[in-house]
């Protein structure tokens, strides 16, 4: 059990770093696609139409895997005061529980966001011309990563290891924006 | 009953701690699946609510904010406010309020506010003589003025939740007033408190030291004109003005103030994508829950409850206000923007309010339960670098309240105040 946790944790941080990575390539891809948009119409008089297609493609996986670094660093937002007012052993269950449901939703997330790719692989998107499908390969990509570093954590809490942050981020999260 | 299984399932995932996103697709999907249609139909939402193109200006601005933070725009907002209003009455604490308006229109973000602002402020305030928790207080409460002054991406969470067909330039444009006019509330307060204390003033630099500060704080200042002219004339569209602003603020940065190393332009990458990212899961899951609501006629069950209280916009307004600031001190602002907009928007509409006007309401509601206990953001970003308790600044901090709620009753009760200058521009 400590050695699976041990790999998943090595694992996990290396996904969670490269999925912050690309994130943040995308982000600055994002930045520069856009700003080509601008430049394009403004100055050289022709607007390239494939920007807000391909920026928005780039956004579902920045959103996507942002989101999965989200889950392991436990910066998701939310509301702990019930947790936090909770005797310990129920707590603790409440966490468990809770992680729980977040994997299982990361697996559902693979499962239908798999089947939609499948569903619309056969279909073209207009302008960047690539499948409809890797419309929906974010979800289950995303999906299979937030599963994977929610069961991370379950792991850990369950050994009594604490690398990874438990619960479900800062009581009162500082995460307004 | 297909009700009490969304509403029933998200109260209690949230209860035990999950995050809101996952509250509120595992809701969406165990509603779903009560009504027998299959599960499939919430991701497929989920996907299209994450599909608009104006979406792409939140992280755009937070990531513009974020750099020009790091790149060393909040010393000059400082010095240039130190020398405009540092002469009042507790100096200090004007040259803060001052500081986070201007700032404000940089960052867009009230906790960057409170963090950016307070993290220089706060510790030369203490050392000055001023206590913690005046200290604390004024730059919590000021931090707010950012949700209101563009550009304020929580106005762009508003215009997505809200359908995705509200103007953004008329919600920056109304935010402007309101925002000014808390400026001058929260910097009456300042002072009262300063004179009930006995704090000082600083000595008045002379207006060449003021025309300085001024220059070296204009690259910064321009920005604001950039994304405000840009959007408001019709140059760009909010995405593109908040994509310019990244640009601009990577050029500010590196040419004129020379700040930005590549750590820092990482850090600040990175820190977009953390800060972002879980924002736009939640308008994503949205997507599928709001659909629900809409299927289920939510809106149009809560228009005909709170018609059963009364058919007065006054007192709908008001039952509206106090609702959100009680779902404020225990929300975070994006949730409660997401969550709030499609049920109370349908039913403030309904008694005839202006969507424009009730948006830079319920930012201003949800900025004001940033700074309330048990989950006050703001507050608790202030009060860490103050290194007070929330009890010690909860005892100090009802004139700013009073300030705040003031300008909230103001802007609720005068819409002109908020669609004056949108019309204006029309």
């Amino acid at each position: 059990m400590h050695a699976f946790t041990a790999l998943l944790t090595r694992l996990g941080a290396k996904l969670s770093l490269y999925a912050l990575f690309t994130a943040g390539a995308g982000l600055v891809l994002m930045t520069v696609m856009v700003a080509w948009g601008v430049f394009g119409r403004y100055v050289l008089n022709d607007t390239p139409i494939w920007v807000e297609a391909g920026s928005l493609f780039l956004m579902s996986w920045f959103i996507l895997l942002g989101a999965a670094v989200g889950v392991r660093e436990s910066d998701h937002l939310g509301f702990e005061v019930g947790l936090a007012m909770s005797p310990p052993p129920l707590r603790s269950a409440l966490i468990l529980i809770g992680e729980g449901l977040v994997c299982a939703f990361g697996i559902a997330m693979l499962v239908y966001g798999s089947q939609l790719a499948a569903g619309t692989w056969s279909d073209r998107m207009p302008i960047i011309g690539i499948s409809r499908g890797w419309d929906y390969v974010p979800i289950a990509a995303g999906g299979a990563l937030i599963a994977l570093f929610a069961l991370e954590k379950m792991l850990l809490f369950v050994t009594g290891e604490k690398q990874a942050p438990l619960g479900f981020g800062h009581f009162g999260s500082e995460q307004e924006v | 009953m297909e009700l009490w299984v969304l509403f029933g399932t998200f109260s209690l995932l949230l209860l035990i701690g999950v995050p809101v996103a996952f509250c509120l697709g595992i809701a969406s999907v165990a509603t779903v699946v009560y009504m027998g249609l299959p599960p499939v139909v919430v991701f497929q939402q989920m996907n299209s609510g994450m599909n608009a193109f104006a979406m792409m200006a939140i992280p755009f601005f937070i990531y513009a904010g974020d750099l020009m933070i790091r790149g060393g725009i909040a010393e000059r907002l400082i010095q240039m406010a130190a020398s405009l209003v540092g002469h009042l009455r507790g100096g200090l604490g004007q040259v803060n309020v001052v500081t986070c308006t201007l700032f404000g229109g940089i960052s867009g973000s009230a906790v960057a506010d409170a963090s950016a602002v307070g993290g220089l402020m706060i510790p030369q305030m203490k050392k000055r003589g001023y206590d913690a928790d005046y200290a604390v207080n004024v730059t919590a409460n000021a931090a707010i003025i950012a949700l209101l002054i563009p550009p304020s991406h929580n106005m762009i969470i508003y215009s997505l939740s809200a359908g995705g067909n509200l103007s953004i330039a008329d919600l920056f444009t109304a935010g402007v007033i309101p925002g000014l006019l808390l400026c001058a509330a929260l910097m009456f307060a300042a002072w009262a408190v300063a004179v009930k204390r006995g704090y000082p003033r600083e000595p008045f630099p002379g207006l060449a030291a003021v025309g300085r500060y001024v220059v070296l704080a204009l690259p910064g200042i321009l920005l604001i004109g950039i994304i405000f002219g840009g959007v408001r004339s019709g140059v760009f569209t909010a995405t593109e003005s908040s994509c310019v602003a990244v640009v601009y603020a990577i050029l500010v940065t590196i040419l004129v103030y020379r700040q930005l190393t590549w750590t820092a332009f990482v850090e600040a990458t990175l820190g977009a994508v953390r800060t972002t990212a879980m924002v736009l899961l939640v308008i994503g899951a949205a997507g599928a829950f709001g659909w629900l609501m809409a299927f289920l006629q939510v809106p149009q069950a809560t228009i005909a409850a709170m018609k059963a209280v009364s058919d007065n916009p006054i007192v709908i307004l008001l039952m509206v206000n106090i609702i959100l600031l009680v779902l404020g001190t225990f929300m975070d602002m994006a949730p409660m923007i997401i969550i709030c907009t499609p049920i109370f928007l349908p039913v403030v509409k309904a008694f005839g309010v202006d969507p424009i006007h009730f948006g830079v309401i319920l930012i201003l509601n949800a900025g004001i339960g940033l700074n309330t206990p048990p989950v006050g953001s703001v507050q608790f970003v202030a009060c860490a670098i103050g290194r007070i308790s929330i009890g010690e600044s909860m005892r100090t901090i009802w004139p700013f309240y009073g300030a705040s709620v003031a300008v909230l009753l103001l802007v609720t009760y005068v819409p002109g105040i908020s669609l004056w200058l949108p019309r204006l521009f029309h």
